[in-house]
This record gives C-alpha cells, structure tokens and sequence, in this order.
C-alpha cells in the first residue's frame, strides 16, 4: 500500500540535550552508525528512551548500543573511537540547560 | 532486517554519489554490500605518478564494528603498488586496517590514509619480508597480524 502524506502538524518535537542548542541544525549523528542521536541505532526500531545517548568524559557522544557493541570487542582495547582515549563513561549533567531533553 | 553494515554502507555510497569520492580516488563498483572497488591515484608529484591501482574493500555483517578488509587487487592487467608497506599480493600493512580501527572511520577516510601513504613514499622496494610472507598469506589480510614497527611513511 503506497501512502501520500498532504498534511501533518508537528505538537511537540524531542532532542536529546547535547549541549547543541542550535535549533536550525540538523542534529548531529552518532560517529558510529552514522544516524542522527534522534533516531535510533541500526538495532532498534524506535528512538527514545529505549534508545538513549552515552556521553563520555572525553565529550563524545554515541548511541549507547553502538558503543557498547564497539566496547564489547577486544580490537576496540576499551577505547573512545573518537580519540583513542580509555572511555569513561560521563555522568549526565542534567543540571546544566533543563531538566528535560529539549 | 539489514545488517549494521548494510545501514552504515548504504549512508557511506548516497555520500559518494552525492559528494563524489575524495581526488584521486574513484568508485568502479559497489553493487553489493560485501565488496567494493575503487580505484586509487596518487595526484601531484610523487613515485607513484601516472600509477593507477585498484582498491578492494572486503565487509562483513558487524562492518564498522568490526574492520573492513583492504587490499590492493593484483591479476593480469594491475599490480600493487610497489610501497615498503604492500606486499606483492596485494596485501597492505597499515595499523588503521589492524589494531588501529576505528568505528569511526569510512571507507572514503581510508582511501585517504592509502593515499597519503603512497604520496609519502620515499623509495619504491617490497617489504623486506615481502617473499615469505606472499607463500604463506591467508586470502583475507585480516587473518595476519602485522607488526607496525615503521611509523615514518
């Protein structure tokens, strides 16, 4: 079944609070799977919670499972993909912008 | 459902076709999401000029978790580079294909590594090992463990 789409009227729109408040941009996509951090990494079906972020100390950020399937495997040597650092994984500021992804 | 790789390489391919492959560098085939070839040139002055060698990328199903397999292709009509880090089979000596993989990286940044390899060439010779190791090299260059003890080309 083939459907055309006429109309659709956005109520509310979700991102994960990564620090990039710039509401013109695109979004940024996790290094690994190259998918934005709204959608959800190639082994899920629906972004969201089920999906979430993983912030390291380093200031990187990926799709949790993208990362920990990269962690999980012993050429990753329990690096950072980005930098090659040790990855440590970061507590989330929630304090600094909201409380709520915006 | 499509593997990871096939997500990842089909975001890799509408790039290139969208923004073309980095100079020096061409596309010649990727009808599957299991090998790929390219074609690669050293541009401006190098030991390589007027040289064009062709590149095969090698995914499995964990593609970018797990590395891609690259090599030079050698049969009747082109041969590897001849370079102190690729064996006469076409095999390649380069960390960024071994231990030093990134998720991170594509098959375009690649490309781009291989060919400043070659534009840093100082001396056209085989690697020094070049003869043992081309009798007895599995078909997938994955399967050897290079030792990188040369980080100057």
């Amino acid at each position: 079944m083939k459907v055309h789409v006429k109309h659709w009227s956005a109520v509310a729109q979700w991102r994960w609070n990564t620090g990039n408040n710039d509401q013109d941009d695109e979004g940024d996509v996790c290094g690994i799977c190259r998918v934005p951090y709204e959608g959800c990494c190639p082994s899920c079906k629906m972004p969201g919670d089920d999906c979430p972020l993983i912030w390291g100390e380093c200031s990187h950020i990926f799709h949790m499972h993208c990362l920990l399937k990269w962690l999980g495997t012993a050429p990753s040597k329990q690096q950072c993909p980005m930098d090659r650092r040790p990855w440590v994984t970061a507590e989330r500021k929630i304090a600094d912008t909201s409380n709520n992804p915006i | 459902m499509a593997s990871i790789s096939a997500r990842r390489l089909r975001k890799e391919l509408n790039e290139i076709h969208a923004e073309g492959c980095p100079c020096g560098i061409k596309l010649l085939n990727a009808d599957n999401f299991e090998t790929w070839f390219f074609s690669i040139e050293v541009l401006g002055e190098s030991l390589y000029q007027g040289e064009v060698f062709k590149l095969m990328f090698r995914f499995d199903a964990n593609y970018p978790i797990s590395s891609p397999a690259v090599q030079f292709v050698v049969d009747q009509n082109i041969q590897a580079p001849i370079h102190p880090h690729v064996y006469s089979n076409g095999h390649i000596c380069a960390s960024i294909l071994g231990t030093e993989w990134s998720p991170v990286l594509s098959v375009s940044a690649i490309c781009v590594t291989l060919q400043s390899m070659l534009a840093s060439s100082k001396a056209k010779e085989r690697p020094v090992d070049n003869d043992r190791y081309v009798r007895t090299a599995p078909d997938n260059p994955k399967k050897t463990r290079f030792q990188y003890d040369d980080d100057t080309v």
